[in-house]
This record gives C-alpha cells, structure tokens and sequence, in this order.
C-alpha cells in the first residue's frame, strides 16, 4: 500500500475513523486543533456525530454519554482542557465507560505555552484526577505510530471498558512523514466488553468477566441497570461495604494490565549497553540519533524508547536500569517520568536525567554532550 | 552508503516556504524516500520569520531534526538573518556539513558573489515574467528540485501539481519550471551527491 504525507494530528483523526469512532465532543485548542478540524469534516457524512461543546466538561459528559449509547467515543484536547476533563475522566474509570483522550501536550501551568513542543502532562495523566484512579496512556514517537496507538487506544478502551489517554507532543502533532494507512483487522479493533445473557430482575451489570472486566450493558439494549459515580457494587448501586470497595479499587487496577504487553517498548542497541537513554514521543527520536553519536565515539550506549507511560511498564524498567551504569531518562518537562525510573532503578545506578522545559525539543547533540560529560567524570565506563 | 538531504525553506510567513517543503517532501516521498517535514507553528508562521523543514533519505529518518540544513533557501531578509548565523560554513556544492545557500537577489541583503551564496530572483521572475508575484515560492522550488540533485524534474513536477490549490496549478508547475531550466546556467552538468 502506498504511503500518504500526512501530519501527525491528521493521522490521529485517521486512526480514530479507522477504528470505528462514531462520535466525537469537543472543543478546538492548541496544539490539537487539527483532530477536531478533520473530524468535524469527516464524521457527519458517515452519519456519525460531530459536537462542538462550550468547553471541555461538557466534552468529555458528551463523550461519556455516546459510549453509554454504544458508541465509540472520543475527544481530543490539550493541557488546559485535559485539567478540565479530569472529573469526567474519574467517573470513566469507576464507571467503566469506555473512551479515548487524546492531549497534545504544551508545557508550564494553566494555559502555559500553546504552540511550543513540550510534555507536560504524563503525571497529569496518572493522577490528574482523584482517588486511586488507574488508567492508560500511549506515547506514539512517529506519524505512523499515532494512526497505530490511536486505533490501539480504541481498542484497549472497549476490550478493558476504561478511557485511554494518548499523549503526544507539537512536533509529532504537526510532522508530515509518510503513513501507510492500513485498515485495521477485527482483532486490531477489538470488540466492547458485553454482557452474555440476557436481561433478568437479578442481572449485574458490574459482574466482572474473567479478565476482571465489568460487563455492562450499552443503553437501550433491553437491560435495565444503575451507573453511578460512587462506589458500587456488582448491581451497580453504591456500597459503603469495606470488602467490596477494596475489591472493586483493586480489580479496576488490576484489569489494565494487558496494556504492559499489548504496547512493548522499542528496544535498540540494548544488547551490551552501559549507558541507558529512556525517552519517549519525540525526545525518543533525536535520543536514537544520540546513541548512534555516542557509539561512533566508543561509548556503548543504547536507547529504551517506551510506547506507554501508565501502566508503567515496570518490568522492562527494572530490567534495562539495572543492568545500566548509567541511566539518563530524557523528557520536555521539570521531570516527570524520570521519578518513577528513578523509584525502579537499583542502588548501583547513577541517574541523571535530562531535562528539558522551556519550550523546543532535546536535541541529539544536547543528549549526547550529556553522556560525554558523565563518562568524562567516571560517571560510567564506556 | 546512505544519504540524507535536510533542506530548511525560511521566509516570511505567507510567502508560501510551508508549502514548498511539502512539495519537496511529497517529491520525496514519491520517489520512495523516508521523508519528515517539521514546521514553525507558533505566530511567525502567520507573518514572522518562518520556516519549514524537509529531511529526505533513502533511510529511516530516526531524527526528524534539521541540524545543519544541506540546503538553506532565504526569501526574506529577516529569515536570512535568524538563520544564516548557526551554519557552520556555506557551500555552493552539496558538501557534508556544510549549506548551500539559496536566497532571493532582491529580497535578502547578501553582497554579491558572497561565496556559497546562490542569490536568483525569484520574486522578480514570478513578477515580471508571469505576471504573480505569489508563485515566487514555485520557481525557488524548481531551482531546488534541480539543486537537491535526487530526483527528476517529472517526479517534483507532480508534486507541485498534486499539493497546489486547483486555482494555481497550472501557474505553479510553469514557475516550477521556469526555476528547474534556471539552473541550467548555474549548475555543472553533473550535480554533487548530498550527504
């Protein structure tokens, strides 16, 4: 199949239409106007459903509600307005109402620094809203890789009935790089986590399946059921009862991971490295060019390039950092990831993250005069 | 051995640099090349000084980041100024690491027979000879196509004509055109490979 030349945020609406997404609310923000641009063009001739909201509350309400419906359902937004969303993201994740969010980062607080690459918002991710809440969030390094992870979201958001977040930054929102984009097979959609008898007075819609997934129904199907944002139990009517609460709080974790081995990172130049880059987005592909760098001057390093940032794929983490004299995590923030590196890490390691917030991407010549210095120090040896 | 063109078009927002490296990079990507092109988004895209970025190679393109720009095409004088000052040395053959500069005669201050320096008037052929100012950016297309070296005039041709505005495709493929002859004069029959 021949390639197209397309920008990142195109190749995002490419993927969400790929994957069936019938229905999408939101409204337009820096730098992910283009998302909401191309759908609203597209979906109405599909007879799917294009809504401009006031703002990004009523976005994501307008979201939930779709999916309730049947739908597969999504919006698109940036930092300010993924603040905004994070009340309804909660409600999601409890209520298990599948759906997709994808935030162009910017960087700096409140409406911070618009049309700047930056990755601001991967803690804001993880525990932007309140209570324990687990969740999902993808980090695509290329154009080709948004159309894939956009449609992988898609489908680890109906198959585990919880929303997914795909994070990215400006540049990749706005590259053109040619993207094949290749239909997606029936197992690559996935298929919404349903309910397999039908309706009677004692039905639970929150019973979970054997792979602690809840079985709700889609409205308007014959059932007749309860969605709440509070602690519930297998009826789906709220509980106060300790033993359940516990349980339920520990399935809604434990039932994301798949995502860890649905969504492997990129290992390259691994095999005998010394010096380990962690990157991600697009700090993931001037830190590629970084390794080559340090290689040609002797320094054995390599490059663990991660697709996805919650659940944090913790096994390969401990592995690479351990085995590393020196780790240095890259990323376009005050330092995000690198904390939770750094809680994996062993004692024999030395950490030193790159760090990079003010608005442009870390170049491979930034990185690569990282390492130098640290091996120049002992840091570790090449 | 593998190769890689990394062209930077700076300009004033407006005159159409955004488009002309989406040109070379669909030419690119036609002729069966890894191709990035990363932009200016932020307020100089709408009027500052602007420009986008094409990485073309017959590789993966692991860093889509334009370090020292193969080639450097200026169409404004303050585009010239902000970025003329990082290349390490200018070149008027493809050379490793260093830039060929292409500007507009009339429209960046660069004395004449400034070494490395290709100054061509492109506002003024747009102008004068096809009566549209605006297809300046087509004829520095052209002259590039012919400059880059990789690919022949028919492949770059259609991708002035596949990525134009129907209003202004026939217009842009004759300034193409009339930038890719331009060159003949200019260039020694067998162009320098890029890097």
């Amino acid at each position: 199949m021949s390639q197209q030349l397309i920008q990142g945020n195109e190749a995002c609406a490419r993927g969400a239409l790929a994957a069936g997404c019938s229905f999408f609310a939101g409204y337009p923000i820096s730098p992910s106007s283009e998302i909401a641009e191309l759908l609203a063009r597209e979906l109405p001739p599909r007879g799917s459903v294009f809504i401009q909201m006031e703002d990004e509350i009523a976005s994501m309400g307008a979201v939930l509600g779709a999916s309730l419906g049947g739908r597969r359902a999504m919006t698109a937004t940036s930092g300010p307005g993924f603040t905004l969303m994070q009340e309804h993201l909660g409600y999601a994740s409890l209520a298990e109402i599948p759906c997709v969010v994808i935030d162009v980062m910017r960087g700096g607080p409140s409406t911070g620094l618009p049309t700047s690459p930056a990755q601001g918002d991967v803690m804001q991710a993880r525990w932007g809203s309140h209570g324990d809440r687990a969740t999902i969030a993808l980090a695509p390094g290329s154009v080709q890789e948004v159309y894939s992870l956009t449609i992988e979201a898609f489908r680890l958001a109906e198959t585990l009935r919880t929303p997914v977040a795909v994070l990215y930054d400006e540049v990749i929102g706005h590259m053109r790089e040619g993207v094949e984009l290749r239909e997606p097979t029936p197992d690559e959609l996935g298929r919404r986590t349903s309910p397999r008898t039908a309706f009677s007075p004692t039905f639970l819609p929150y019973a979970p399946d054997e792979n602690g997934v809840a079985m709700v129904p889609d409205f308007g199907r014959g059932y007749r059921f309860h969605v709440t944002g509070l602690m519930h139990d297998e009826r789906g009517y709220p509980t106060s009862d300790n033993a359940k609460v516990a349980e339920l709080l520990e399935r809604l974790e434990r039932k994301l991971e798949p995502a860890v081995a649905a969504v492997p990172p990129e290992r390259y130049r691994l095999d005998d490295a010394s010096v380990v880059l962690i990157a991600y987005g697009i700090v993931a592909r001037t830190a590629r060019a970084a390794v080559d760098v340090l290689r040609r001057e002797g320094i054995r390093a390599g490059l663990l390039r991660t697709r996805l940032l919650w659940p944090l794929p913790a096994a390969a983490l401990t592995e690479v950092s351990r085995s590393a004299e020196l780790v240095v995590v890259a990323e376009m923030n005050r330092g995000q990831w690198a904390l939770e590196v750094e809680r994996l890490a062993g004692d024999t390691t030395v950490l030193s993250p790159y760090l990079k917030a003010g608005g442009s991407v870390i170049t491979a010549e930034e990185l690569a005069g990282h390492v130098r210095r640290l091996t120049r120090e002992g840091v570790a040896v090449s | 051995m593998s190769w890689r063109l990394d062209v930077r078009c700076a300009g004033s927002g407006g005159q159409g640099l955004a488009l002309a490296a989406v040109v070379l990079a669909e030419a690119g990507l036609a002729a069966g090349c890894q191709v990035a092109l990363t932009q200016e988004y932020g307020p100089e895209a709408r009027g500052g000084a602007s420009r986008a970025d094409v990485a073309i190679s017959d590789d993966v393109i692991a860093n889509p980041q334009c370090g020292v720009p193969s080639i450097l095409l200026a169409l404004h004088d303050k585009a010239w100024r902000k970025f003329a000052t990082s290349l390490p040395a200018v070149s008027a053959s493809l050379e490793s690491g260093s830039t060929t500069a292409v500007v507009d005669r009339d429209l960046v201050a660069v004395a004449p027979g400034t070494p490395g320096v290709l100054a061509l008037p492109f506002e003024a052929i747009a102008r004068d000879e096809l009566r549209a100012k605006v297809v300046a950016n087509m004829v520095a297309v052209g002259a590039l196509g012919r400059l880059m070296g990789r690919f022949g005039s028919e492949i770059v041709e259609s991708a002035v004509a596949k990525r134009s505005p129907s209003a202004f495709s026939q217009l842009n493929v004759v300034a193409f055109r009339r930038g890719w002859s331009m060159m003949d004069d200019l260039l020694p029959a067998a162009v320098p490979a890029g890097r």
